[in-house]
């Protein structure tokens, strides 16, 4: 009888085993995997004219197009070597539609793999639709989505985002490009640190003003250029900051882990550039005996290296060349930094940097008060700054 | 005694059915005390075999009538010759009236290993291990000399055990040789060796080692108390008497070590372990065993402990690959593709790109080829097996890739697992993980990393409750010894390792200096 009952087990649990079949399994092969997502508004008549044809319009919304960006199982296929070079490495497939999922739905119309997003890199978002439309809407999907990782990097194009993911090279992956250059933020101080999904649901929950990196198509070459400011009130995008005003939001944020700084030289008018190896910054607030903010300081501190200077003149031994150096870098990176402050201040009233965080910090009442209004009250605030540039290397040559 | 507690019911009922075999034989017939009539039945016995020969002399010029029965090829003729035949039929000259067999085996006999007994069985069964019976007239009692000729291989270096640094010598299968092994080189008197007799038609030497002032009385009363209960027709190998004393024979595990290699047995005996020695094998038996002890060389003990703990770290990883490697493969492919780095990713969608099968399928094509090849590199003559093995592993590693069959990544991963499980230096723990390999497989086909986890929460639970002569299976970690941690998987350095293992729970504690 013992036995009878351990041979019922026995065959019990392999065939209720095998009976659930492989659930929920799909091999490597079958998959689509996506790389990167595009969003754009759509304008084109004829492509708005296609989606009234097939889904009927509800009401008068904006239309946008997605493009994912899948990668080509048969490029990455070493054993047929041949035939790859032919083959374009990605494929990118786009949908309209005026809710994000349906259409993503509709792409499997198009693609016979099952579209699969974990591998999922960036999602860039045309200016047009930031412009136009709420990030928090525009990216709720995203945000609710387990598919998709927290990790994903947002960008924001200036041109349509589908035509950032167009490669000239065939064999390149625009969406790994990007990634790629982005790691290059801690050589250089003209890149924004990766903005993240994660980091972003953050800066959108808080009503917070903030910057994304822009990336533009300029003849088919991806760039990175400059960072576009999002207003945190209305969630969405008022304008752009170049590479020279991204340096001097690098150093007022004191967040820079490398880069240059050309300084002019006063007497020969000849450039001397300046290697950052540290950066600091530190902001105080002001704030009277009635809770007024009186102003804010600003103190940034640098240590680096003179990498290459074209004075003739002068040596590089001599203390009273490297006291002249600092002060012309000194000139160069407040230039940088006010340059950037007055824009924010004056032209856009938004407040990107953290002199807000730094105040909840230190005057948390205070802050709950202005808290609403922040961007409004900071572009009235005057600034105060305090540069020191120290330079303590120049390299392995003195000459 | 209850910590030594056998759970096992079947030996218990073997031991009843062995006391109720052995009565007849109690009752076995004596010889008479006449010549003719005890030679007689002596032919009857065993006379009809080809091999028994008897040799019938008068005692020097007496006239008194004498008879040895020896086996031809088993007894040592020359030592019959000099020792037994010359000096009865020639060192006896007058008659001495009545002649004693104390005078015989004190005067006449020169051979050392004299004994006397009157039961036909008892003198059949000497004389068939090749020991030659002498019958003299008017002698009541036959005595058996011993002749038995020494018939063993030269001591080799073990091929299953081989080590870069330690001895060369393996056990044989000649059981006095292995005993003197021991001896030898681990000259004490606490050492001891009882000797048994197992198997009921054919009888087989068993000796039981353990040191006496170190190893725990309760666990050497246990493995002699189970070693009894032993009842076969014939023990032909140290299997048998593993299989027939170990605690779960459900178990995948083994639950005793075999080893061919003195000095592990040595140092096992010095840790307070018990070793079973039997006759016309090689494999000597070491109880309690836990499983780290299954990952451990005797060169680990040999070699600087730094490198020492590096290598054994490394098998016990191993031991994991061989027990998940493809698992994980198949998992991660079917199920959890956003768990492999992006790069990664693309190129395993590529390579499998055109396979035809699930990678549970693609998984199992080449396990069980690659098992398949092993089996038979192992059973084909040297020179051929080599050669297959080479062909076989082209054909399987490459043209199965071209044909489409399987993808490469498949490839690399097979021969990481096969690779994998020999490191194990216990063939029989290796063989155990190859088997549950396939158990894991299958639940990642079904379940995905989850049914990893479950396979491999399955299988602590039943190695948890395992034991091995009551010492758990997987101490020292459950339940945690924290002393006992300095050989697991570090080996700390031989100054620290002053104490005996706990778990075995020694008479001594302390390693003597």
């Amino acid at each position: 009888m013992k036995h009878r009952w351990f041979l019922l087990g026995g065959l019990v649990i392999p065939v209720t085993l095998f009976l659930t079949g492989c659930w929920s399994s799909k091999e490597i092969e079958d998959l689509g995997i996506i790389v990167a997502t595009s969003l754009d508004l759509e304008e084109e008549e004829d492509r708005q004219e296609e989606f009234l044809e097939q889904e009927g319009r509800s009401g008068d919304r904006p239309l946008f197009t997605i493009t994912n960006q899948f990668v080509t199982s048969k490029s990455m296929n070493s054993s047929s070597g041949e035939e790859s070079s032919q083959q374009s490495a990605y494929k990118n497939i786009s949908e309209t539609g005026d809710a994000i999922l349906p259409t993503l739905r509709n792409m499997t119309l198009k693609n016979e793999k099952r579209a699969f997003a974990e591998h999922s890199k960036v999602i860039i978002i045309g200016e047009n639709l930031a412009r136009t439309m709420n990030l928090q809407q525009i990216l709720d999907f995203f945000l609710r989505e387990q598919e998709i990782r927290p990790s994903v990097l947002i960008l924001i194009s200036k041109d349509r985002a589908s035509s950032t993911l167009e490669a000239t090279e065939p064999l390149e992956i625009p969406a790994f490009q990007i990634v790629e250059m982005i790691r290059g933020h801690d050589r250089t101080t003209n890149i924004l640190p990766p903005v993240t999904l994660a980091k972003l649901e953050g800066q959108l929950n808080a009503g917070s003003s903030f910057l994304l990196q822009n990336v533009a198509s300029r003849n088919g070459t991806t760039r990175l250029e400059g960072v576009a400011v999002i207003k945190g009130k209305t969630e969405k995008l008022i304008g752009f900051l170049n590479s020279k005003e991204l340096e001097g939001i690098t150093w007022i944020k004191g967040k820079g882990k490398g880069g240059v700084v050309k300084g002019f030289d006063k007497e020969s008018g000849e450039p001397i550039i300046y290697e950052i190896m540290s950066m600091k910054s530190k902001i105080t607030p002001n704030v009277d005996g009635n809770g007024n903010i009186v102003s804010f300081k600003l103190n940034i501190e640098s240590e680096g290296r003179i990498s290459e200077h074209w004075v003739e003149t002068e040596s590089t031994f001599k203390n009273e060349f490297l006291e002249k150096s600092e002060k012309a870098i000194e000139q160069e990176v407040k230039q940088l930094v006010t340059n950037v402050m007055d824009k924010m201040q004056q032209e856009y009233q938004v407040e990107v940097v953290g002199f807000g965080k730094q105040l909840r910090i230190d005057y948390p009442k205070l802050w709950r008060k202005v808290e609403k209004d922040w961007d409004e009250i900071f572009s009235e605030i005057p600034i105060k700054y305090d540069i020191k540039i120290t330079i303590n290397d120049y390299g392995t040559s003195g000459g | 005694m209850k910590w030594w507690k056998s759970k096992f019911k079947r030996l218990n009922h073997n031991k009843q059915q062995g006391e109720d075999l052995k009565s007849p034989q109690s009752t076995s017939e004596q010889f008479t005390e006449d010549f003719t009539i005890d030679l007689e039945r002596l032919k009857k016995e065993i006379g009809h075999n080809w091999d028994v020969r008897f040799r019938e002399f008068q005692l020097g010029e007496t006239g008194i009538q004498a008879a040895i029965v020896y086996i031809e090829g088993l007894s040592d003729k020359d030592r019959i010759d000099k020792h037994i035949l010359s000096s009865l039929m020639t060192g006896i000259s007058e008659i001495k009236v009545p002649l004693s067999k104390e005078f015989i085996i004190n005067h006449i006999l020169t051979i050392s290993d004299v004994t006397e007994e009157n039961d036909v069985t008892g003198v059949v069964s000497k004389v068939l291990t090749g020991s030659t019976a002498l019958i003299v007239e008017g002698i009541p009692n036959m005595l058996v000399l011993g002749t038995t000729k020494e018939k063993s291989r030269n001591i080799e270096e073990p091929v299953s055990e081989a080590v870069v640094r330690g001895p060369r010598v393996g056990f044989t299968e000649t059981l006095s040789d292995n005993t003197a092994l021991l001896r030898q080189q681990g000259a004490n008197r606490n050492l001891s060796f009882l000797h048994f007799q197992v198997g009921q038609r054919a009888k087989k030497n068993l000796v039981v080692a353990y040191v006496h002032e170190v190893a725990n009385p309760e666990l050497v009363e246990e493995v002699i108390k189970r070693v009894k209960q032993i009842n076969i027709d014939i023990v032909s190998e140290s299997g048998y008497v593993e299989q027939l004393i170990e605690d779960n024979y459900l178990s995948p595990f083994p639950q005793l070590q075999n080893t061919e290699r003195p000095d592990r047995v040595l140092g096992a005996l010095m840790e307070g372990r018990v070793a079973i020695l039997l006759d016309g094998t090689p494999f000597v038996l070491l109880a309690p065993v836990t499983f780290s002890m299954l990952l451990q060389s005797p060169e680990d003990y040999y070699e600087r402990w730094l490198p020492s703990s590096l290598i054994r770290l490394l098998r016990f990883v191993a031991a994991f690959i061989s027990l998940f490697g493809p698992a994980i493969y198949i998992s991660f492919t079917s199920f959890h593709q956003g768990l492999i780095p992006t790069k990664l990713a693309l190129s395993m969608m590529g390579s499998r790109e055109g396979v035809p099968f699930p990678a549970i399928i693609e998984a199992l094509i080449m396990e069980v080829a690659i098992e398949i090849l092993r089996e038979a590199g192992l059973r084909l003559p040297k020179p051929i097996g080599q050669a297959m093995g080479i062909v076989g592993g082209l054909v399987i590693g490459e043209a199965a890739v071209r044909a489409g069959i399987v993808s490469p990544i498949m490839v690399i991963v097979v021969a990481i697992t096969a690779i994998s499980s020999f490191a194990i230096p216990q063939y029989s723990a290796g063989i155990s993980l190859r088997l549950l390999r396939y158990g894991a497989m299958f639940f990642a086909a079904v379940f995905g990393l989850y049914g990893v986890v479950l396979f491999f929460l399955f299988l602590c639970s039943h190695v948890v409750k395992l034991k091995s002569f009551g010492v758990p299976y997987t101490s020292p970690t459950v339940p945690y010894r924290a002393s006992d941690w300095k050989d697991f998987f570090v080996r700390m350095p031989l100054m620290m390792m002053k104490r005996r293992p706990n778990l075995l729970r020694p008479k001594d504690p302390i390693r003597k200096d």
